[in-house]
């Protein structure tokens, strides 16, 4: 009985340091991480202005001709807003979405994040509680006729030493009515959040990523952009995270409900703020109403 | 004050939907051009998602106290740069760098500031990535 508890034992005790060894293998990018020249200014746009982001970027896509004319064309619209802004017309926008997806989440975007690095999976995990898989068994991408675009796509990936090697394909918009083949890359910058269409790539573009850590605060992405439809030939980009100093904890953005806090923290104390003058939702039927019957929203 | 998000890269929805705006951020309404400094009394710090506000009490020229209110980024964003919740308390004398309100109204982008103590508010813009305070 007692050497039936000691094998048992011994048994538990293998598999678990079975399992660490495999997870001592694995890095340590524990921490929170920013993309440098990406950080957000207190004052809700960005710590660098456009050029500088442009610059540091030094983004040369190679689009083809076509692509690059429709982008100079949008471009040229986006400066004509900037001049409305400028002359103190209100034309900017507004959208309920923290939805930025791949690759945007990895080159541009002010959310910082968290990589969880597993023996069969590594998770990024964004303030904006977006999640990508990547996915290390030895898998391959998911079958043809069991996928369809997502905005952070179908990501598998394997490890060369401390190298993350990434291969994300099946790539769309997270906005809205883009169609498929419209995935924009931008540059954002300065304290208004001006941005820049730089390239847009089709349904067909692929992406292999070499995620390593460089020193023990900074993590770098090597990422190649496929895409034979808009782009003349590979495109190479390389961003540099870098650990959150102040903040040692994930802390989400709000993106639900429109992002509007119904219980604010004011003055360093949880308060409730009335219900908006304006109901987003219905209001919930009467346990005594007709069935099918819905209250309005007011 | 219309609700605003940060994220320029949002809006791209509506530039290729409508043609019209790369920035989903609502910041015409600041006049990006201008740049005024106030002082007064914090009234209240409101750590608010998605945006964090400080209201202030500032006297007019008349000497009338007037509350203004100044938006901020996100809790998420300031706390990255060692803002918290009690940061700023009702009573703090402050003095803050804005960019006002198009409409003239008592508003404004906050920029930067200067604290209780003398001291710049965290965030100031330097080239490191924020001092605790």
């Amino acid at each position: 009985m007692i050497s039936g508890r000691l094998a048992f034992t011994s048994a538990i005790l293998l598999c678990c340091a079975a399992s660490l060894a495999a997870q001592t293998r694995m890095p340590d990018w524990s921490g929170q991480w920013e993309i440098v020249g990406a950080a957000p200014s207190v004052s809700g746009g960005f710590k660098d202005s456009l050029d500088q982001v442009l610059k540091e970027m030094q983004w040369s896509p190679p689009n083809k001709p076509e692509v690059q004319a429709r982008v100079n064309v949008i471009d040229a619209e986006e400066r004509k807003r900037i001049e409305a802004i400028q002359r103190g017309e209100d034309v900017a926008v507004t959208g309920p979405t923290c939805t930025f997806g791949f690759p945007m989440i990895m080159i541009d975007s002010p959310l910082m994040f968290e990589i969880v690095p597993t023996p069969k999976e590594t998770a990024l995990i964004f303030s904006g509680r977006e999640v990508r898989h990547v996915y290390t068994d030895g898998r391959a991408h998911t079958p043809k006729d069991e996928l369809w675009p997502t905005p952070w796509g179908d990501s598998i990936g394997h490890w060369e030493g401390e190298t993350l090697v990434t291969d994300t394909i099946a790539v769309k918009s997270p906005f809205p009515d883009t169609g498929p083949d419209f995935l924009p890359i931008l540059a954002a910058g300065g304290e208004a959040g001006q941005a820049q269409l730089v390239s847009y790539l089709s349904s067909q573009a692929h992406f292999v990523e070499r995620i390593r850590m460089v020193d023990r605060d900074h993590l770098e992405d090597q990422m190649t952009i496929i895409d034979p439809v808009n782009l003349t030939a590979p495109w190479h980009l390389t961003r540099t995270y870098r650990r959150v100093a102040n903040l040692h904890r994930m802390v989400y953005e709000s993106c639900e409900g429109d992002g509007e806090d119904r219980n604010p923290i004011v003055n360093g104390h949880y308060t409730i703020r009335p219900p908006r003058s304006r109901a987003t939702f219905p209001t919930p039927v009467p346990a005594d109403a007709p069935a099918g019957q819905a209250t309005a929203p007011k | 004050m219309k609700r605003v998000l940060s994220y320029a890269l949002i809006a791209i929805a509506a530039l290729l939907t409508a043609g019209s705006a790369l920035a989903h951020h609502s910041f015409a309404m600041f006049d990006q051009s201008k740049t005024v400094t106030i002082q007064g009394t914090v009234k209240d710090f409101r750590w608010t998602n998605p945006h964090v506000f400080i209201q202030i009490m500032v006297k007019n020229d008349a000497g009338v106290e007037q509350e203004w209110s100044i938006e901020m980024t996100s809790p998420e964003h300031l706390a990255r740069v060692g803002w918290k919740p009690v940061t700023l308390r009702p009573g703090d004398k402050i003095t803050l760098n804005i960019h006002p309100m198009h409409d003239g109204s008592n508003g404004g982008q906050y920029l930067s500031g200067i604290g209780p103590d003398g001291q710049p508010l965290i965030g100031a813009p330097t080239p490191s990535q924020g001092q605790a305070k």
